[in-house]
């Protein structure tokens, strides 16, 4: 039994650990404005965005970089409440609409 | 006279009707709101993706390579043509049978040829292998670049 359990068994190689891998990025372009405006303003006339959620990312950062408020992450939360149940759990390539500010 | 008649009546119901079923056609897709984070990028395309171990102030690759060092910092530059209210570009570094080492994402407003730069480091150095770069546009697969990180 002990054989056939070894034949049976494909020797796996250890994956490799990415997780203390540091990331950055520049560029000679311009950079979308995020909005400098504070408090909810439900209802003003901003544009809708759409963010592509990148690894490390969080709501709370997100919010940070579109609103000037990491506070605001709940609009980003109600916005998208068909696809994030968990607000701490996000994950990279979800298509997120930030809503206009 | 009669006969000339009918068939100017018929020519003009079939006239009405081709005119009816255009009218009747749906509306195209590009029209749903809330995408405009995205819009007008169709002019935009990444003309080029290089690897190496440093950049310049230009963004661009000052020391240019596909195999790097456990310890190296690795660069790619991504040029980009064209212009367009918002673009996003996205890295997805890969090692061996497709682990993701990381990936990242940075919008740009640009207006003619533009370089963004991603960068990876690793402090206890890479592990030697076979690696792999993917370059998005707008979530479209533009550019596959392949790297080789060889133990020193």
């Amino acid at each position: 039994m002990g054989i056939f359990d070894k034949v049976g068994k494909k020797e796996e190689k250890p994956r490799a650990d990415f997780s203390n891998v540091k990331s950055g990025s520049s560029t000679t372009a311009a950079e979308p404005r995020p909005s400098t405006e504070s408090g909810p303003t439900a209802g003003t006339t901003g544009r809708d965005q759409t963010y592509v959620v990148a690894a490390g990312d969080s709501l709370s950062k997100i919010a940070k970089r579109y609103y000037g408020d990491a506070n605001q992450w709940r609009r980003i939360h109600e916005a998208n409440r068909d696809q994030i149940e968990n607000p701490d759990l996000i994950h990279p390539g979800q298509q997120l609409k930030i809503p206009g500010a | 006279m009669m006969l000339h008649q009918s068939r100017k009546v018929s020519l003009s119901l079939c006239l009405a009707s081709i005119l009816l079923m255009a009218a009747c056609q749906e509306k195209p897709a590009d029209s749903t709101p809330g995408t405009t984070g995205t819009a007008g990028t169709a002019a935009v395309r990444v003309s080029d993706v290089t690897l190496g171990r440093a950049i310049g102030t230009d963004k661009s690759i000052s020391d240019r390579t596909e195999t790097f060092r456990p310890s190296d910092t690795i660069y790619a530059s991504v040029a980009t043509d064209g212009s367009a209210q918002s673009a996003t570009l996205r890295a997805v570094w890969t090692f061996e049978d497709g682990q993701v080492v990381d990936q990242a994402t940075h919008t740009i407003v640009p207006t003619s040829r533009e370089r963004t730069e991603f960068h990876i480091s690793k402090p206890d150095g890479w592990p030697a292998g076979k690696y792999k770069l993917e370059v998005f546009l707008n979530d479209r697969s533009v550019e596959t670049k392949n790297f080789e990180v060889r133990a020193q």
